[in-house]
């Protein structure tokens, strides 16, 4: 970090005027340390952060009050004090760290001491009402960074008596008990991000009081400029996607449906799935998202009605622009169809030439280049900060989130007394399919990683899969499994091979996180419709011991068939009779799709 | 660095952070200069730790008297960080 004079002269030099910003922000900061240079830091963060890289000038001027050493209580109880006579718009606190500790001793009783964190915590948020009550000012109050000390051990963690616990129980009361008008500064998460030990200054502290090592004030300072401009309300609104290699690896119009990356095959297509639930959970969050890419709108719409791995689907998009305009232009008809002010929208695009056009034609718009590499997408989304809400309204909670739904299903296991009830309330949906050509790597995959839930452990190439797939007497079939709570995707791979009247399953596999769901039960029920329409009277299951699928060495009994002769310890086979057979009743609603 | 250089590197940290001209000579001392509070203290220590890479111990810099004290300090630590 640049010494903060320098930074302020460097910016006089290069024609930044404060002055010239069209309002101005009256912000005091009061706390418990030396208030330079961070205050100036913040004051330098807030009048910069509205300078964007295109040149429009959002900026506030910044007037500074900065509270002495340690008087911050005294500047707010006192009625006419220097603090109040400043009028601020806006008001930091920094708390005092050396009166955040627990006077009691390491062995009081729990109640004791996690009364004394409570009653800290709403003497600092008593006394941060008071100031909002006199002065009518927006209000920050920073944590507690917690102690990077080792000492008193493991212990440390045992006791609320000890500084570590007992900050983080205060920060907990200020956070969860702080009205909606007072914002938290989360110094703690700042400083648990950055590393506690290099966040403190011991010498800094001794030699002039400084709260916090020099380059975690700049962390800080950035965060207080980031809330004071959310206090106005600056977050965005809408995010608009590329497609090709933003959404998905690869290019639709070239590669096709089975040659994009997206989805659990492969790593970069697990990257790209992470990044579309990302976006997800911004839509439900009230966020709203676009497509603007260019392509032909038949070919960019597949994957998102075709493709099984895709997280987005077409009702998730608010507006969707594929064609060959300029995407300034298209920009431009989102906000129309929207009626929405184009600053609030992040444009994402993997393309620094796409950026830059967006930048020159609608500079309004805030152009995110994504990086080389899709496992950063999230967080290069993320770091951007471009939705964060300081509350968040009925108006959102209304909306489906995930935190719901979690909440939802930790209920439920609570609730269900037997399993028979939890599975129906699960709402299971499965979905039986033939092989289809867009599903073979995952297919592949499974055949190729499936340990445990793998009768036969027999591996195959996609090459040998699409071989079989073209193969008459050959009928493979996968399960997708859908609940209340989420998408499973594709979880279980049978093949079954026909010759005459009989059948043997060559494979039976399944993914270990669906166990106990009754879909082993409805993949015996589709074997034997198969093997009956096949006009089969007898299937043939087979189990071969492998060093790992010893939870299925029992599978065929558990589904009703009868082991033949002649089984050895690491080789057995079972006969089932389809005349014979009873369709097993299940919880799960199965959809049969082109078998 | 041989203490002319020591001189240089202060001329070049005083130039950043005073808005006035202020010379770095030896007999100067923070007195001598209206603008040199103990803000803009905490300013010069800051730049000439990150300028040439050193770290001063606590208390070390408040019992120089002048910048010439000061200098000899900056190269003591140079020379331990050399070694």
């Amino acid at each position: 970090m640049v010494a903060l004079s320098t930074l302020r002269k460097r910016a006089a030099k290069s024609g930044f005027q404060p002055a010239s910003a069209p309002s101005v922000l009256r912000l005091a900061i009061v706390g418990g340390c030396t208030l330079f240079p961070l205050a100036e830091l913040i004051q330098h963060c807030i009048e910069t952060s509205g300078l964007g890289t295109t040149g429009q000038n959002h900026s506030r001027r910044v007037e500074l009050f900065t509270g002495d050493y340690d008087n911050y209580v005294s500047e707010i109880v006192t009625p006419d004090s220097s603090l109040y006579e400043f009028r601020p718009d806006l008001i930091f606190v920094i708390p005092s760290e050396r009166k955040c500790r627990y006077s009691g001793g390491l062995f009081d009783g729990r109640d004791r001491q996690e009364a004394a964190a409570r009653k800290t915590a709403a003497d600092i948020l008593a006394l941060c009402e008071m100031a909002q009550n006199r002065s009518g000012a927006e209000l920050i109050l920073a944590n507690f960074r917690l102690p990077s000390g080792i000492d008193p051990g493991p212990y440390r963690g045992k006791s609320a008596a000890s500084e570590w616990t007992f900050r983080k129980l205060v920060n907990l009361e200020l956070g969860l008990s702080a009205p909606s008008s007072i914002q938290i500064c989360d110094v703690e998460f700042l400083s648990s991000r950055h590393g506690t030990l290099v966040s403190t200054d011991q010498r800094g502290w001794f030699e002039s009081k400084q709260p916090y090592a020099l380059d975690f004030q700049v962390l800080v300072a950035r965060e207080v400029s980031h809330i004071a401009a959310s206090l106005r309300g600056s977050a965005k609104k809408v995010v608009v996607l590329d497609l090709d290699n933003t959404l998905w690896g690869g290019v639709i119009g070239d590669d096709g449906l089975d040659g994009i990356e997206i989805g659990d095959t492969s790593p970069r297509g697990e990257a790209f799935k992470a990044f579309q639930a990302c976006l997800k959970s911004l839509g439900e969050r009230g966020i709203l998202l676009a497509v603007c890419s260019k392509n032909d709108h038949a070919r960019a719409i597949e994957p998102f009605t075709d493709h099984p791995e895709m997280v987005l689907r077409m009702e998730d998009f608010a507006s969707f622009q594929a064609n060959w305009e300029p995407k300034s232009e298209n920009l431009r008809r989102i906000a129309r169809e929207l009626n929405l002010g184009l600053d609030s929208f992040v444009f994402v695009d993997d393309n620094p030439a796409e950026i830059e056009i967006v930048r020159q034609f609608v500079p309004e718009v805030e152009a995110l280049l994504l990086g080389p590499d899709p496992s950063m997408y999230v967080q290069e989304l993320q770091d951007g900060r471009y939705f964060e809400a300081l509350n968040i309204t009925p108006e959102d909670a209304e909306r489906v989130s995930q935190y719901r739904v979690a909440v939802q299903r930790e209920e439920l296991l609570a609730s269900s007394t037997d399993m028979v009830s939890y599975l129906r309330s699960l709402e299971m949906k499965a979905v039986i399919a033939a092989f289809q050509s867009v599903d073979v790597p995952r297919i592949s995959q499974l055949i190729n990683k499936s340990n445990q839930f793998n009768v036969t452990t027999r591996r195959r190439t996609e090459l040998e899969i699409r071989t079989l797939m073209a193969n008459p007497a050959c009928r493979g079939f996968t399960v997708r499994l859908s609940d209340r709570f989420g998408d499973h995707g594709l979880i279980s791979v049978v093949i079954c091979l026909i010759e005459g009247q009989h059948m043997e399953i060559d494979t039976w596999l399944m993914s270990c996180r669906v166990l106990k769901r009754q879909v082993e039960e409805e993949v015996v029920n589709e074997i034997v419709r198969i093997a009956r329409e096949s006009g089969c009277d007898r299937i043939t299951g087979r189990y071969i011991r492998t060093a790992k699928n010893g939870m299925v060495s029992d599978l065929y009994p558990r589904m009703g068939f009868r082991p033949a002769p002649g089984a050895s310890e690491d080789e057995a086979e079972y006969i089932l009779i389809p005349a014979e057979y009873q369709t097993a009743e299940t919880s799960i609603e199965v959809t049969l799709k082109s078998i | 660095m041989s203490r002319e250089q020591v001189f240089e590197a202060l001329q070049a940290v005083f130039d950043d952070v005073f808005q006035e001209q202020v010379v770095a000579s030896a007999e100067l001392s923070a007195s001598d200069v209206e603008e040199w509070d103990s803000i803009v203290h905490i300013n010069v220590v800051i730049a000439v730790e990150q300028k040439l890479g050193i770290r001063f111990r606590v208390g070390e810099v408040e019992a120089t008297r002048n910048v010439g004290d000061f200098a000899d300090l900056i190269q003591r630590r140079l020379a331990e960080k050399g070694r």
